[in-house]
C-alpha cells in the first residue's frame, strides 16, 4: 500500500500529473494480468480517497455542485490529468450509454453523489439524456429519494422493473451463466448501456462483511437472493466477472460520506460515522479492500469485533482477483489521500 | 400469468368479488404509489406475517420454515425470494399471490393413488427453497414475486373456485409450496371446513415443526426426492439430501397419505447402484406400499447439454426398483407406457388403467382389486381424505 498522506491540492495535482497516465491506465488493465506474471511487474491500481467536511453533512448532504467539485478533483488525481474534463474522458466516451448503478437497498447511495457524477460526465459532452441512474425497482429508487422520470434536461433514472414491458420483469429473457451463477440480467445493462459506473455505497452486510462496488452489482441479476451463502463467495465475483458487468464497468464512485460499520444493509444511524469520503478506483476490487480496511479501522476504533470475529470475513475480494476483476492486496494498491488521510477513521 | 384450462376472466368470475375488490384496491395501491404502467412497475406482493421464524437482536430474524434457517437481516429476503425481514418482522411476500392458476388432473401432480379420475385446481406462487439446474419451472419458482405476473386470491375464495369448478382437491405445486406455507395452511384449512382437499406437491426441503404444521390440514402429500446422493443434491440443486428424507420419515410417521417422484437426469442420478439404493431406502423407511414415479427428464434451464432421458432408462429404474421391494412404481411423461397403470401387487391384473390422463379405474373397488379383492393402497374417496389426521409424533420426534 503507497499512502500518499495529506498533501496541499496544489503539490497534490503536481505530484499527480507526473505519474501520469500510465498508472491509470495500468489500474485498468492489471485487471486483466496474466496469472503467470511475476508480482513485480505487475501494475498498481490506484484509488483516490478525497474527504472535506461539506460531505459529511446529514440529511440531504451537500449540494450536487460541491459534490461535483469534489469529484472533479479526485478524478483528476485518479487519472493524473491536469483538467477533469480529460480524466473522465479517459473513462466514457460522448457515444457511450452511461449506466450509474446506485445502491437503493437499506441505506442508500446519496443522490447528490450519483447526481454530481452525472453532471460531471456532461463535461466530456455526453449528453444527460445518456446516462442513466439505475436500482432494481425505480419503488426503491424513489425511496432513497431519487427524482424517478429524471428532470427535464438531467440524466434519465429507472428501476429495471421499469422495462418489464419487454418481458421478465426487465430481466434479459435468457439465463446467463457464470462461474457459479445463473441469473438472468437487467436490461438497463445488457440492452441500454455501453459503460457503467458503480455508484455504491460504504456500509458493513451482515452477510458478505462489506458492500461497496462490486456487492452493488447484486442489483444487476434478477435472483440475488439465492446466492447469499458462503458470505455471498464466490457469487460476487461471478456476478460481476460475466460480461456485461466486466467489460462495461469503468469506474466507480463510492460514497463513503457517511459510512455505516455495522447492521448494514439496512439504515442504522447510530452506525454511521462523517467519514466525508469519496472513493474513486477504476478497479472495483481495490475500491472494495480500501473501503474494507476503513471498515475495519472504525470498527476496532469504536471497539467492535472483527468482521472474523463475527464469522463473516469479506470471502469474495480473493475469489474477485482470482477472476482477474482486480487488486485485493492493500499492499498493490496506490491510495492517494486528498484532504485528511484516509486511514483517519475518527 | 399461467392459467391454462380456465379463462382469466372466467377465473374471476368464479373466485367472485372478493378477488376483483383485491385487484381493484391493487390497482389503486399502485395509482396512489405513483408507478404508472408506463414504467412496468409491479404491485407490492401480498405480504403476511410468516408463522414459522425467531427475532434476533438488532431486527434480524432466523427463518425457521426450511432447513436453511436463512439469518435475514433488516430489508434483506431469504434465500427463496419471497420472505423479506421487515423492521424485525419476517414477512412472506406471496400470500395468495398466485402466478399459476390451472385445473389439472390429479395424474398430472402426479398422484396415482389419490381420487384417480378427479381434477385438483392448482396454484402456484414465484419462488423457491432450492435452485436446481434441471427445473422444469424455473421462469416461475427462480423468480421474486415482483417479476412475475400475479393475482392476489385469498383462502375462502381459492376454496369457492373449487367448488364451483367441482375439483375436489386444492394443489399446491409447479413451483414450491414451502416458500408459500402459510398460504397452504391457511387454504387448507378453509379447504377441510368446506369439503376441498388439498396436496401439497413440494420438494420435501422443510423443517419437521413446519411440515407437522401443515399435514394437520393436508390429505396428502408429493414429494421430489431428486436424488439419492449428496453430490446431487449439492451441485444440481444447491441443497442437500439428509433434511428431504427425514421429510420422508416425518410424512410416514404423521400416516399422510405420501407418494414420491424421482427424476431420471441421464448420467447424473441413472445409475443402477443408485437407483437401487434408493428404492431400498424406500422400502425400509416408508413401506412398500408408497408408490414411487420416474419421470422423465427434458434439457431445460441450466441443464442443456443433455438429452432427454432414455425410456430404456425408465423402464430399467422400476424393474430395479420393484426387484427391490416397491409394489407401485411408475414412468412418467411417457404417454403409452405399461409402467403408467397401476397392477394389483397379488394377482397382477391392471387395477387402473392409465393412458396420459385418461383413467380408467373400473377395476377398482372399494379401493381393492376387483379381480381377487387385495387392498390397494392409497385414498380412494373424499371422505377418506378429509377424515385424514396425521398421527401425533413418537415421543422426542417433533424436532424444534
Amino acid at each position: 500500500m503507497t499512502d500518499h498522506g495529506t498533501m496541499k491540492r496544489r503539490e497534490f495535482l503536481a505530484r499527480a500529473a507526473a505519474v501520469s497516465a500510465a498508472v491509470a491506465g495500468a489500474a485498468v488493465a492489471g485487471r486483466r494480468a496474466p496469472a503467470g506474471e511475476t508480482a513485480a511487474r505487475l501494475p498498481q491500481s490506484r484509488v483516490v480517497v478525497i474527504r472535506h467536511e461539506s460531505l459529511a453533512a446529514e440529511g440531504q448532504g451537500p449540494p450536487v455542485s460541491r459534490v461535483r467539485e469534489l469529484l472533479d478533483e479526485a478524478a483528476r488525481a485518479l487519472g493524473g490529468d491536469a483538467k477533469a474534463a480529460d480524466a473522465w474522458a479517459r473513462w466514457f466516451k460522448p457515444a457511450d450509454r452511461v449506466g450509474v448503478k446506485v445502491n437503493c437497498l437499506g441505506y442508500s447511495t446519496r443522490p447528490a453523489v450519483a447526481s454530481a457524477l452525472a453532471t460531471a460526465l456532461g463535461a466530456i459532452g455526453l449528453a444527460p439524456d445518456r446516462t442513466i441512474l439505475w436500482d432494481r425497482t425505480s419503488r426503491e429508487l424513489r425511496a432513497a429519494g431519487y427524482d424517478v422520470g429524471g428532470a427535464a434536461r438531467g440524466p434519465r433514472c429507472f428501476g429495471t422493473d421499469a422495462l418489464a414491458s419487454r418481458g421478465n420483469g426487465g430481466y434479459t429473457a435468457d439465463v446467463l451463466t457464470s462461474g457459479e451463477i445463473g441469473s438472468l440480467f437487467s436490461r438497463i445493462v445488457a440492452d441500454e448501456t455501453t459503460a457503467l459506473a458503480s455508484a455504491c455505497i460504504l456500509k458493513d452486510h451482515n452477510i458478505a462483511g462489506l458492500t461497496c462496488a462490486l456487492k452493488n452489482f447484486f442489483g444487476a441479476i434478477h435472483n440475488p437472493n439465492k446466492y447469499h451463502e458462503n458470505g455471498c463467495d464466490p457469487f460476487i465475483a461471478d456476478a460481476c466477472a460475466h460480461p456485461l458487468i466486466r467489460e462495461r464497468l469503468r469506474l466507480v464512485v463510492c460514497d463513503a460520506t457517511r459510512p455505516q460499520f455495522q447492521g448494514g444493509p439496512s439504515f442504522r444511524p447510530q452506525w454511521q460515522w462523517p467519514y466525508g469520503g469519496l472513493i474513486l478506483g477504476t478497479d472495483p476490487v481495490a475500491v472494495d479492500r480500501v473501503a474494507l480496511e476503513i471498515l475495519s479501522k472504525k470498527r476496532a476504533a469504536a471497539g467492535m469485533p472483527t468482521l472474523d470475529a463475527e464469522k463473516r470475513p469479506v470471502r469474495y475480494l480473493a475469489s474477485a482477483e482470482a477472476r482477474g476483476l482486480g487488486t485485493a492486496n492493500l499492499e498493490r494498491i496506490e491510495v492517494m489521500s486528498i484532504g485528511k488521510t484516509w486511514l483517519d477513521v475518527g | 400469468m399461467v392459467m391454462h384450462g380456465i379463462g382469466r376472466r372466467e377465473f374471476l368470475r368464479t373466485v367472485g368479488a372478493g378477488a376483483c375488490a383485491l385487484c381493484a384496491a391493487r390497482a389503486r395501491a399502485e395509482d396512489a404509489a405513483g408507478d404508472s404502467a408506463t414504467e412496468g412497475a409491479k404491485p407490492q406482493a401480498a405480504v403476511h406475517e410468516a408463522m414459522w421464524y425467531d427475532r434476533l437482536a438488532d431486527k434480524a430474524v432466523r427463518c425457521r420454515l426450511c432447513p436453511r434457517e436463512c439469518t435475514v437481516a433488516d430489508v434483506e429476503r431469504g434465500y427463496c425470494g419471497v420472505r423479506e425481514n421487515q423492521a424485525g418482522e419476517y414477512k412472506t411476500l406471496v400470500y395468495g399471490n398466485l402466478c399459476s392458476i390451472n385445473i389439472d388432473p390429479i395424474e398430472k401432480k402426479p398422484l396415482f393413488h389419490y381420487l384417480p379420475g378427479t381434477t385438483a385446481l392448482s396454484v402456484a406462487t414465484a419462488g423457491c427453497n432450492m435452485e436446481c439446474k434441471f427445473c422444469q419451472n424455473w421462469r416461475v419458482s427462480q423468480y421474486r414475486p415482483e417479476q412475475v405476473e400475479s393475482i392476489v386470491i385469498p383462502p375462502e375464495n381459492l376454496v369457492r373456485a373449487a367448488k364451483t369448478r367441482r375439483a375436489p382437491t386444492l394443489a399446491y405445486t409447479y413451483t414450491e409450496p414451502v416458500v408459500f406455507a402459510e398460504y397452504v395452511h391457511d387454504t387448507a384449512a378453509v379447504g377441510r371446513k368446506e369439503g376441498v382437499g388439498s396436496v401439497m406437491i413440494s420438494n420435501g426441503y422443510i423443517r419437521e415443526p413446519a411440515l407437522r404444521d401443515l399435514c394437520k390440514v393436508l390429505t396428502a402429500v408429493k414429494i421430489d426426492l431428486k436424488a439419492f446422493s449428496e453430490k446431487f443434491y449439492k451441485e444440481q440443486c444447491a441443497a442437500k439430501l439428509a433434511p428431504v428424507l427425514a421429510t420422508l420419515e416425518v410424512l410416514k410417521d404423521t400416516g399422510i397419505h405420501t407418494e414420491v417422484v424421482t427424476l431420471i437426469v441421464p448420467t447424473l442420478n441413472d445409475s443402477a447402484e443408485e437407483i437401487a439404493g434408493l428404492a431400498k431406502w424406500l422400502v425400509s423407511h416408508m413401506g412398500p406400499d408408497v408408490p414411487l414415479h420416474f419421470s422423465r427428464f427434458h434439457p431445460l434451464y441450466r441443464v442443456n447439454n443433455l438429452p432427454p432421458t432414455p425410456l430404456e432408462t425408465l423402464t430399467r429404474a422400476r424393474k430395479i426398483s420393484m426387484d427391490a421391494g416397491l409394489r407401485y412404481v411408475y414412468i412418467g411423461n411417457v404417454p403409452f407406457s405399461e409402467g403408467e397403470s397401476t397392477y394389483c401387487p397379488s394377482c397382477g391384473k391392471v387395477v387402473i388403467k392409465r393412458v396420459g390422463y385418461n383413467v380408467d379405474a373400473s377395476m377398482l373397488r372399494s379401493g381393492g382389486c376387483a379381480s381377487c379383492g387385495h387392498k390397494i393402497a392409497g385414498v380412494w374417496s373424499q371422505d377418506d381424505a378429509l377424515a385424514f389426521k396425521p398421527k401425533p409424533p413418537k415421543e422426542g420426534k417433533a424436532g424444534g
